[in-house]
């Protein structure tokens, strides 16, 4: 009876197969955790959502997870700091993303020079130049507001 | 071989452990455990287990024995079938409900450890279940982030699109 109770308790409190379990904290994003789950657990969740919804999220994280590794981590870093922002910074950060990705290629290639540029400039520095008026004369004011939030809220971001 | 710890037949291990299986099973086990950790771990357990039974010795049955069981036997066979009816409801001995009950408390916690060893063993990370739309979230979140990833990606074709 002891060997028969001490063999399930042995069963019971194996491990599952390690391997692809994460090691590193930042890899807890959402992401992350869903490649963590079975197959089935993800057909279970993906199955709640009209099927080319599901088909397109399949279709994206398959995507993502053929990203070379140095790029899915500088994205993993990217969102951890990004998912430590309060929800309405969140959102304007999102929505001066968006402002960008609709911004013409060239006009693009600008912004994100300014922002690079800004930051390595010390804070005072970087205020003074936002105010400037050459800054003015470059920028719209829509680019203006993206340079200014994404210098304030992802200083990291060009790393 | 598939893995019998992914596959949730830890059993095959344990009777592999036995000696029970047939040789060609048993060296495809063989094979399988020379690869994966997981299943040599559980192996050398129920290795263990079986040594420690194989060097177990029973106590020495007492000179009376013999006589006690079939003097047992016998008031058994005298007793009336009023007497055999009404038995299991007569309170036990307490020498005879200890090992009952202690049999009962070894059975309850190992169902309860086979029901949720999520949560007693600390070192396995729990597996979360995330919804599809969280995950959606991500995704859009993660594309907006990536156009700032490095200095021409936003100018490639689709790089943007994840």
């Amino acid at each position: 009876m002891v060997l028969a109770v001490a063999s399930v308790a042995a069963v019971a409190g194996k491990p599952a197969v390690a391997s692809d379990q994460p090691a590193a904290p930042q890899s807890r994003n959402p992401i992350d955790r869903w490649n963590q789950m079975s197959p089935e657990e993800r057909e279970r969740e993906l199955a709640k959502l009209p099927p080319e919804r599901a088909r397109q999220i399949r279709e994206r994280i398959r995507r993502f997870n053929q990203l070379p590794p140095w790029e899915k981590q500088a994205l993993r870093e990217r969102y951890q700091k990004f998912a430590q922002l309060s929800p309405e910074r969140q959102e304007i950060v999102r929505q001066r993303m968006r402002d960008f990705r609709q911004l013409p290629p060239s006009r693009r290639q600008l912004v994100r020079r300014e922002i690079e540029h800004l930051r390595w400039l010390p804070e005072p520095q970087r205020g003074a130049r936002m105010n400037s008026e050459e800054f003015r004369s470059r920028f719209s004011p829509r680019e203006r507001q993206i340079v200014r939030d994404i210098t304030e809220y992802l200083p990291d971001q060009l790393k | 071989m598939n893995c019998p710890m992914e596959d949730r037949h830890s059993e095959t291990l344990v009777a592999y452990a036995a000696g029970e299986l047939d040789r060609e099973t048993a060296a495809a086990i063989e094979r399988h455990l020379s690869v994966c950790p997981a299943c040599r771990s559980m192996a050398a357990e129920q290795a263990a287990l079986w040594n420690t039974l194989d060097i177990w010795e029973a106590p020495p049955v007492s000179s009376d024995f013999d006589r006690r069981l079939y003097g047992r036997i016998r008031n058994e066979a005298r007793l009336s079938w009023w007497e055999r009816l009404s038995r299991p409801f007569r309170p036990m001995p307490l020498r005879q409900a200890l090992p009952l009950a202690a049999t009962t408390c070894l059975l309850v916690i190992a169902s309860f450890l086979v029901r949720q060893p999520d949560q007693l063993t600390p070192s396995r990370p729990r597996r979360e279940v995330v919804r599809a739309d969280q995950v959606e979230r991500t995704l859009d979140d993660l594309e907006l982030l990536r156009q700032f990833g490095t200095a021409n990606q936003a100018e490639t074709p689709h790089a943007d699109t994840m």
